[in-house]
């Protein structure tokens, strides 16, 4: 476990997670990450990844355990939860953007509802964010006329919209064509070269080799392993091995 | 090609079985004894009356051109000037005395049929606000995490949707509008809102249940709290599919508003039965009738499918 330094902006301590059902999700997790890094989370499926990433901003709540984010407890009653997801931006494997809404519409809402920032402001901001991922021209289609990865993308320039301090990645690619992979990917690299923190899910070895600072490995419900790129694919663990014996 | 001509043939099938039917209710009312009085009927929809214009003065009449009938006056009174009159009851250079017949003028006037359609659509359209505020509140309520909310609202649906409305409208006209002091109009109003609500809530429920959860949790993750997630990603978007069942709701209700006739009001159905006893036609007032029924239902269907038409930019 790392350190915990005035640097992390991400602080999970020994968190939990059953679910109603019953299913221990996460066990004992903890995990630090400092502003700036970018994590990638890595394991089979069913490991618990998804789930770790959504208590980050409260999609999920947890059974036992603590969170802070940039020094603000997710678990203390007082805390406007609200207020702390308008600081952590999420992109899903399935996009889940607003079919009603064209793309600019997407990106330009919560700044509108949530910021309250004028109209105009805030799709002035909009077409900045969707110049950088590449969609200049698509501004004003509807998400239904729009490739998978050209969705993701529209996807994170919503997120970024608000400004967040974290962005979370929960698995941004699987859903996509492989030949579309790479435009998603190209953004987020930017926006990691930009100094964004970054949690990411992803099953793209290439992309945590490239990008991560550090690599975790999680397998049923447990946090096992966790280095800098370099040493995690080197290592020997033997459950690593095994998993990277079977994605490989 | 063969497709087309085979798709041609079906048309001309309707079209001669519609025919077919128009005869046989042709020949089926030719074959009762009844004699057909559809000359009766346009003067309960739309009349006109004549009504008499007297000189206010003695005085002098004088048409000028232009078709306008100026009378001066003896004593130096202003000038009576008509310009619209139907029919003209003096002739050019009449001397008139006080009270003397001008002009006839005819006034359209609303018969008790259109009277009773009017009545009708303000019934619809009142209770169709309300039921659509009481609908979304309960069918909000079904799928509240709060047990009391969820309870409530199912207790309500199940109450509504298990007795018949005529009864409903008796209790609510004859308890409730007792007990509040509520006059016929208000109590119509309450029991057709609360009656369609109840259907409302459960198409507002399966609406919002088929938005994938996915809209909602990335709604939340931008920071928007449930209600602002409600109203500007899960309800735009469930409006939408819940469209055609709506429409077929607010048809139902325009429909059922002819059951408020047991509680004299005067609704189309009402005014229907009224005509029927002073014109002793009762076939054709009953045709009539349910032929403006078909314009307010048909005029609603039109309006939703064009919204429907604006809707689906997005698809
Ligand atoms: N809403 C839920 N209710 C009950 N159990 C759940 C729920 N969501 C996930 N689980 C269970 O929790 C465990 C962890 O699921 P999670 O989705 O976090 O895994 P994952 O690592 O993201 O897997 P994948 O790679 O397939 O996405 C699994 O056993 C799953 O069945
Ligand atoms: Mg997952």
């Amino acid at each position: 476990m790392t350190n915990m330094t005035d640097k992390s902006i991400i602080q999970a301590r020994n968190i939990e997670k059953i679910y109603p059902n019953g299913c221990h999700a996460l066990k004992n997790v903890s995990l630090d990450i400092n502003r700036g890094e970018v994590v990638v989370i890595i394991g089979p499926s069913g490991s618990g990844k998804s789930t770790f990433l959504r208590t980050l901003n409260q999609l999920e709540t947890i059974s036992d355990g603590t969170i802070h984010i940039d020094e603000v407890s997710l678990t203390d009653r007082k805390t406007n939860i609200n207020k702390v997801r308008e600081e952590v931006g999420m992109v899903f494997q399935s996009f889940n953007l607003f079919p009603h809404k064209t793309a600019l519409g997407n990106v330009a809402l919560s700044p509108i509802k949530v910021k309250k920032k004028p109209r105009t402001v805030a799709e002035q901001e909009g077409r900045e964010l969707l110049k950088k991922v590449g969609l200049a021209e698509r501004m004003n289609n509807y998400p239904s006329h729009l490739s998978g990865g050209q969705q993701q993308r529209v996807a994170i320039a919503r997120a970024l919209a608000m400004h967040p301090k974290i962005m979370l990645f929960d698995e941004p690619t699987s859903a996509l064509d492989p030949e579309m992979v790479g435009e998603v990917l190209d953004v987020m690299k930017s926006l990691a070269s930009d100094g964004m923190t970054m949690v990411v899910v992803t099953h793209e070895m290439g992309f945590a080799r490239e990008v991560a600072d550090r690599v975790v490995f999680m397998e049923e419900g447990e946090l096992v392993f966790e280095e800098s790129p370099e040493r995690f694919f080197s290592s020997d663990n033997p459950r690593l091995q095994r998993f990277l014996g079977q994605v490989l | 090609m063969e497709k087309q001509s085979h798709l041609l043939l079906w048309k001309a099938v309707f079209v001669l079985i519609i025919i077919g039917l128009g005869f046989g209710i042709y020949a089926g009312s030719k074959s009762i004894d009844y004699t057909w009085r559809w000359e009766r009927i346009p003067q309960y929809i739309i009349n006109t009356e004549a009504t008499t214009v007297r000189s206010p003065f003695d005085g002098t009449a004088t048409i000028e051109k232009g078709n306008k009938l100026v009378v001066t006056s003896d004593y130096g009174d202003d000038p009576l000037v008509i310009k619209k009159f139907d029919n003209l009851l003096v002739s050019n250079g009449d001397l008139v005395f006080e009270g003397d017949p001008l002009v006839e003028v005819e006034n359209w006037n609303i018969g008790p049929l259109t009277w009773g359609l009017v009545m009708t659509l303000q019934l619809s359209v009142v209770s169709l606000v309300f039921a659509v505020v009481i609908g979304l509140f309960a069918g909000l309520a079904r799928i509240s995490t709060n047990p009391a909310l969820r309870y409530l609202s199912v207790t309500y649906i199940e109450l509504i949707r298990g007795t018949p409305l005529l009864v409903q409208i008796f209790i609510f006209y004859f308890f409730i509008g007792t007990v509040l002091d509520l006059d016929r109009f208000t109590a119509g109003v309450a029991a057709l809102s609360v009656f369609t609500g109840a259907y409302i809530a459960e198409i507002v429920r399966s609406g919002i249940q088929s938005i994938s959860p996915g809209q909602m949790e990335a709604a939340r993750s931008l920071g928007m709290n449930y209600v602002q997630a409600m109203v500007n990603v899960i309800l735009p978007q469930a409006f939408k599919r819940t469209l055609p069942p709506m429409a077929g709701q607010f048809i139902n209700l325009i429909k059922d508003s002819s059951l408020v006739s047991v509680i004299s009001i005067t609704d189309l159905t009402k005014a229907g039965r009224e005509v029927v006893s002073s014109t002793f036609a009762p076939f054709e007032v009953w045709f009539a009738v349910a032929l403006m029924y078909l314009v307010l239902t048909g005029a609603l269907s039109w309006a939703i499918q064009r919204l429907e038409k604006r809707l689906s930019a997005s698809d």
